[in-house]
């Protein structure tokens, strides 16, 4: 079982229809931007309506894992300033970045996501360091190899683009848009 | 832009009650401005005494238990959470002179207003429901 990590934990099991959506509204008020909120409901309906809710209120639903009666659902508090402007100079796109994993199968490509955006859906062998453990886990990787950020839209890669160049990383590409963009392969729990 | 729900309740029995106070809360969890307007049966969903007390449709008590084992909140609390949420309650003014009704005999925080009020919201409204 893969660890998802959620920042915040609500039970929101035993509830009808609408509760577990006014709560997880309410519980979504407390956390930050960028943090994880994991929904534990029996609610049958609730998958659907968290899917919609969070398109609704700009959120990112994650995905959900069914274990036995209760649905665990993922969301991640959306940020507002998701259309920031990237700072690290070295960007490839989507298309091009697929292009190089065809041609090459040991490519280096790291995503800084939160590790349950990570279980739902990421590029095959991509390696999972959120950007929160990045500095942590610098030691990890190879400074010497090519290697590839990739978040959800280009903005937490670009920061962590930034810290490994910094770090001494002679060559380090950030994936521009990342994810909600990525039509190539992926792989995650559910798949 | 903030989108906007207007929803007109006026019928008063326990099921109107869920279908009204479900989508308002939905629709006020999701972000989203919601009035209601009570006229006529509709006021009962928010008369202290009478919404503690809805009745079932004929023939469907049996549903009781369904509502016990599935946990639902009762039509007080959900109005109350509505309440808390944002959600704006108007009593129709025409309904509450013809049953001799008093702003006091309601939850607290409704406003009373004509139809043009409830018209006024419901001008801009994305969403407008009928129960």
């Amino acid at each position: 079982m893969e660890n998802l990590k959620a920042n915040v934990i609500l039970d929101a099991k035993g509830l009808a229809c609408p509760m577990p959506i006014v709560k997880t509204k309410k519980a979504m008020n407390s956390l930050e931007a960028g943090q994880v909120l994991e929904v534990q409901a029996t609610d049958k309906g609730s998958k659907a309506d968290m899917k919609a809710w969070a398109e609704s209120t700009g959120h990112h639903y994650l995905g959900t894992i069914e274990e036995g009666e209760v649905l665990k659902h993922y969301l991640r508090k959306s940020s507002k300033d998701e259309a920031s402007e990237k700072k690290h100079p070295n960007v490839i796109n989507n298309e091009e970045l697929e292009k190089k994993m065809e041609a090459n199968e040991n490519i280096v490509i790291i995503d800084v996501r939160e590790a349950a955006e990570y279980a739902f859906n990421h590029i095959p062998n991509a390696l999972s360091i959120p950007l929160g453990e990045l500095k942590e886990r610098i030691n990890e990787l190879n400074k010497q190899v090519e290697t590839f950020v990739v978040c959800r839209t280009g903005n937490r890669s670009d920061l962590a683009a930034q810290k490994l160049a910094a770090h001494g990383f002679a060559n380090v590409i950030n994936v521009v848009p990342g994810m909600s963009g990525w039509i190539g392969k992926t792989t995650g729990i559910n798949k | 832009m903030t989108k906007r729900v207007a929803i007109i309740a006026s019928n008063g029995g326990l099921f109107d009650a869920y279908k009204v106070f479900n989508i308002a809360t939905a629709a006020a969890a999701t972000d989203q401005e919601v009035d209601i307007f009570f006229t006529f049966e509709g006021l009962n969903l928010i008369h202290k005494e009478a919404n503690k007390q809805l009745p079932m449709p004929e023939g469907k008590e049996h549903f009781a238990d369904g509502f016990a084992k599935a946990n639902v909140p009762s039509i007080s609390e959900l109005a109350a959470i509505a309440q808390e949420m944002g959600v704006k309650f108007i009593g129709c003014q025409m309904t509450m002179d013809v049953m001799g009704l008093e702003k006091e005999d309601f939850v607290d925080g409704i406003e009373v207003g004509g139809a043009v009020t409830f018209l006024e919201f419901a001008k801009d409204a994305d969403v407008t429901l009928t129960f």
